[in-house]
C-alpha cells in the first residue's frame, strides 16, 4: 500500500496539466486579484502634496498659518489627519511638502509650470488653497485618482476649512467675549472634532473588503483539486480503465488501493491549497489575523473535503474520465460564483443566498471552504471555524459513504 | 518461473460457464480446461466471447452459471493467494505515462511482491527478459509501439506468475518485435509458466500453442493441437495453377472447370483467366488426378503450387466467413 501511495503521489506531481491548474492557476489568479484590489487600496492612501506657500506680509501676520504648515510638513502629520491610511512611502508620512516664496506671482509661476500641485496663501486673514488646472484634472481623472491624489487634496482642503472656521470662532470670541479665552474649557473645545460616536473594533481583525475574494479563490482552488481524487479512483477501477483492470487482478486488496489513492490525493490537494494560501498571505499580504496555523488547519480540512468530493465524482459509473474532469472544473467554477469569487455582484449574490436560502449556502462546498478562512479572520473565537469544519467533515463523510457503496463492487456486470 | 509443470494437472478449469448481457448470451455453457505447463491458444472472431471468458477467469466479471477454478480452487475477487500466481498482459497497453519504464515495472511488481530487495532483482530480470534494460529511464511516451508492448508484457510477468494471460499482445507491432514477443512467451513457458494466449494471428497461435480452442458465439467449437484441428475439417490441400488457356482454348475453360468440379475429392474450383484454384477434400494423390485431367484437356500449365490446410482455413470453416463487428 505504501508503494501505491508513493506511486500515486508521483503520478499526481508529474502530471503537468494538473500541476498548472492546481498549483500555478490559483497563484496567477491571486496575482491578478492583487493587481486589481491593490489599486483600490492605494486610492484610499494619502500622498504628500507639493505646495507653494506665499510668505508675504499677510502670511507673516497669521501665526496660526505658519504653525499649521509646520505641522502638516512634519513627518507625523498624516497620523493626525482623521484616521486615513498613512502617507505612502514616497512622501514619508507628511501631508505637504512646502516650498516658500515671497510673492503670489512667484507662486503662480511654480503652480503653472507644474513644480507644485497647490498654493497656500493668506488673503484677508483667511488661509486659501488653490490648485493648478492640471492637478484638478488629475484628481478628477478615474485612473489618476487611483494614486490617492483626490483624497489628499480633499484632506488638505478640509484642514484649511477647519483652520478658517476656528480662526473665525476665535476672532468672534475675542471680539464679543474676550474673557472666555481665559477659560481652558472654551479654548480646548475650539477646533475639537469630537463626535457622539466612537469607533470600536468588534472583530478579531480589522475587516478587509478584498480578503473575501481571496478566500473564495481558495474555495475554488480546493474544488479544482478534486481532480487528484478523480484520477486516483479511475486508475483503480477495472470498469473505468485498463490500468484499473491490471490493478484489480493484483493481490493488493481494493480497499488498500483506494485508501492509498485517497491519502495521496489528500496530501497533494493539501499542498496545492497551502501553497495558494501562503502566496495569498505573504505574496498578496492578505491578512489571516495572525492565525496562520489555523489557516493551515483550514487547508487540511478543505483538502480532505475536496478529496472526498473527488472520490465520489471518480466513483460515478458510466461516465468517462475526461467527462468527470470536465464536471470537476464546471462544479468548481459554478459553485465559486455562489461563493462570491467573480466580483461584487457575485459577493452580493453569495450574501443574499446566505440570508434568503441558508440551506443552499450550507451545501455549497465552495462557500463552506470560503467561510472556513473567513471564520479565522473575523471571529474572536474558533467556534464558527469549528462549526464550518464540522459541516465540511459531515459533507465529506456522506460523499465517502456514497462512494464506498459505488466502489464496493469487485466484480462487474460489464467491463 | 517456478510453476508446476506436470502437464496433466489443471491450471484453469471452466465448466458450463454462462454469461448473459441482458438478452444476449456472451458465454453459452462454455467449457475450458488448460493444463499446467502448456501454452493454450484461445481463438475466436470478434465478439465470440474470448475476452468475456478471460475476465470471468480473472474474477473481474460476474457470471450467471458455471464454475471457474484456477489451480484447483474457485477464484473470487478476494482470492489473493491465487491472484499472486497470476499475471495478465492486457490487449490495451496499461502503463503509467508519468512513470519511467523501470518505475512502471517496479510498481506493478510491488502489487505482488512487497519486499523491495526481492523486487529489485525481479524488475532487473524482467527488464532483461523483454530487452528494455537500455530504456529503463525512458517514459512510455518515448517508446515505439513494439517497445511499449514489451513494457506491457514486463509489467505483467515481473512477479514470475505461474499462469499468464496474454490478450492479443502482438497487435500493431512490427515483425521483429512480434518475433521477440513470441520467443519470450515460449521462454516463459519453458521456465514453467502456463500461458493462455489469444490472438487473431493464426500463424502465431499455430507457432507457439500446444493446444488451441476455437470458440464462437460464446461456445466451444473445437479443441486440439493445430494438426488435430486441421484433421477435423473437410478441406484438404489447395492447388493453385497459373494458366492462360484452361482447357486448351477460351471456349473450353467452363467445360474443364465442370469436369474438375465433378471429381469426387474436389470441393470447389475457380478460374479467373490466369489462375486456377482447386480446393480438395482430405486424401492422397489429389494433385496427380487434377494434373492428369488438365493434361487431357490440353491445358498449358505454368507455375503450380499446392499447400496443406492452415489454421486459418480451419478457423474460417468453423466460424464462417461472414464479417463480424
Amino acid at each position: 500500500m505504501w508503494q501505491t501511495f508513493l506511486v500515486n503521489l508521483k503520478l499526481h506531481l508529474r502530471e503537468k496539466t494538473q500541476l498548472f491548474w492546481l498549483f500555478a492557476f490559483p497563484i496567477i489568479l491571486a496575482t491578478m486579484f492583487n493587481g486589481m484590489f491593490g489599486n483600490i487600496a492605494e486610492s484610499f492612501e494619502l500622498h504628500t502634496l507639493d505646495v507653494v506657500v506665499v510668505e508675504d506680509t499677510a502670511w507673516k501676520a497669521s501665526y496660526g498659518a505658519q504653525t499649521l504648515i509646520d505641522g502638516l510638513s512634519s513627518d507625523s502629520s498624516a497620523s493626525d489627519t482623521g484616521g486615513f491610511a498613512k502617507v505612502d512611502s514616497d512622501g514619508g508620512s507628511k501631508l505637504v511638502n512646502a516650498t516658500k516664496v515671497d510673492s503670489t506671482a512667484q507662486a503662480k509661476r511654480l503652480l503653472a509650470d507644474g513644480t507644485v500641485q497647490g498654493m497656500l496663501q493668506v488673503v484677508d486673514g483667511r488661509l486659501k488653497l488653490s490648485v493648478s488646472q492640471s492637478t484638478q484634472s488629475s484628481a478628477s481623472d478615474v485612473m489618476a485618482s487611483s494614486s490617492g491624489l483626490n483624497i489628499s487634496l480633499t484632506v488638505l482642503g478640509n484642514i484649511v476649512d477647519l483652520y478658517n472656521r476656528n480662526t473665525d470662532v476665535v476672532t468672534e470670541i475675542a471680539k464679543n467675549n474676550p474673557t472666555a479665552l481665559m477659560d481652558s474649557a472654551v479654548t480646548g473645545s475650539i477646533g475639537s472634532t469630537n463626535g457622539y460616536t466612537k469607533e470600536i473594533q468588534l472583530t478579531n481583525f480589522k475587516p478587509s473588503g478584498t480578503a473575501r475574494y481571496y478566500y473564495a479563490l481558495l474555495g475554488m482552488a480546493a474544488l479544482m483539486a478534486m481532480s487528484f481524487a478523480i484520477n486516483a479512483v479511475t486508475m483503480t477501477q477495472a470498469n473505468l480503465s485498463a490500468l484499473g483492470i491490471r490493478r484489480s487482478v493484483s493481490p493488493l486488496p481494493k480497499l488498500r488501493q483506494l485508501l492509498a489513492g485517497f491519502l495521496s490525493s489528500w496530501l497533494c490537494s493539501f499542498l496545492s491549497l497551502t501553497v495558494a494560501m501562503l502566496y495569498i498571505r505573504f505574496g498578496c499580504r492578505i491578512s489571516l489575523g495572525g492565525r496562520e496555523w489555523a489557516a493551515v488547519g483550514a487547508c487540511l480540512v478543505a483538502s480532505f473535503a475536496a478529496s472526498a468530493f473527488g472520490t465520489l465524482l471518480g466513483a460515478l459509473p458510466k461516465i468517462p474520465t475526461g467527462a468527470k474532469h470536465g464536471l470537476c472544473t464546471a462544479l468548481a467554477c459554478i459553485l465559486s460564483l455562489f461563493s462570491g469569487l467573480y466580483g461584487q455582484f457575485a459577493m452580493q449574490l453569495s450574501d443574499q443566498i446566505a440570508q434568503q436560502a441558508p440551506v443552499l449556502s450550507l451545501i455549497n462546498p465552495a462557500q463552506q471552504i470560503t467561510n472556513l478562512f473567513y471564520d479565522i479572520l473575523y471571529y474572536d473565537n474558533f467556534k464558527p471555524f469549528f462549526t464550518t469544519a464540522g459541516i465540511l467533515a459531515a459533507m465529506s463523510l456522506v460523499c465517502l459513504a456514497v462512494a464506498t457503496v459505488l466502489l464496493r463492487r469487485q466484480r462487474y456486470e460489464y467491463l | 518461473m517456478d510453476g508446476h509443470t506436470n502437464g496433466t494437472a489443471s491450471a484453469v478449469a471452466v465448466s458450463k460457464l454462462v454469461k448473459r448481457y441482458g438478452d444476449m448470451v456472451a458465454l453459452d455453457y462454455f467449457d475450458l480446461d488448460v493444463r499446467q505447463g502448456e501454452i493454450f491458444g484461445l481463438l475466436g472472431p470478434n465478439g465470440s466471447g474470448k475476452t468475456t471468458a478471460i475476465n470471468c477467469m480473472l474474477a473481474l466479471l460476474t457470471f450467471d452459471e458455471g464454475t471457474v477454478r484456477v489451480f484447483g480452487e474457485r477464484i473470487t475477487p478476494t482470492s489473493y493467494a491465487l491472484k499472486r500466481r497470476i499475471g495478465i498482459v492486457p490487449q490495451n497497453v496499461a502503463v503509467f505515462n508519468e512513470l519511467t519504464v523501470e518505475e512502471n515495472i517496479d510498481y506493478f511488481c510491488s502489487l505482488y511482491v512487497p519486499d523491495k530487495e526481492k523486487r529489485h532483482a525481479l524488475v532487473k530480470e524482467a527488464l532483461d527478459f523483454v530487452g528494455l534494460a537500455d530504456y529503463r529511464k525512458y517514459r512510455p511516451a518515448k517508446l515505439s509501439g513494439g517497445l511499449l508492448r514489451r513494457l506491457n508484457i514486463a509489467c505483467g510477468i515481473a512477479h514470475r506468475p505461474d499462469l499468464i494471460f496474454f490478450d492479443e499482445p502482438t497487435v500493431a507491432v512490427d515483425p521483429q518485435s512480434r518475433n521477440a514477443i513470441l520467443e519470450g512467451i515460449q521462454r516463459l513457458n519453458r521456465k514453467g509458466a502456463t500461458v493462455i494466449y489469444t490472438s487473431h494471428y493464426m500463424e502465431e497461435v499455430e507457432q507457439i500453442c500446444d493446444r488451441i480452442l476455437i470458440m464462437d458465439h460464446g461456445r466451444h467449437l473445437a479443441l486440439g493441437t493445430a494438426d488435430e484441428l486441421k484433421a477435423m475439417i473437410d478441406t484438404g490441400e489447395r492447388i493453385s495453377i497459373e494458366t492462360d488457356d484452361l482447357g486448351g482454348h477460351a471456349d473450353a475453360a467452363d467445360a474443364t472447370l465442370e469436369r474438375l468440379r465433378a471429381l469426387p475429392f474436389v470441393i470447389g474450383a475457380d478460374y479467373d483467366g490466369h489462375e486456377l484454384t482447386v480446393n480438395c477434400r482430405r486424401g492422397d494423390h489429389n494433385l496427380i488426378d487434377v494434373l492428369q485431367l488438365l493434361e487431357r484437356d490440353g491445358t498449358n500449365i505454368g507455375h503450380l503450387s499446392s499447400r496443406q490446410p492452415t489454421l486459418n482455413d480451419v478457423f474460417l470453416e468453423l466460424t464462417g466467413t461472414a464479417l463480424r463487428d
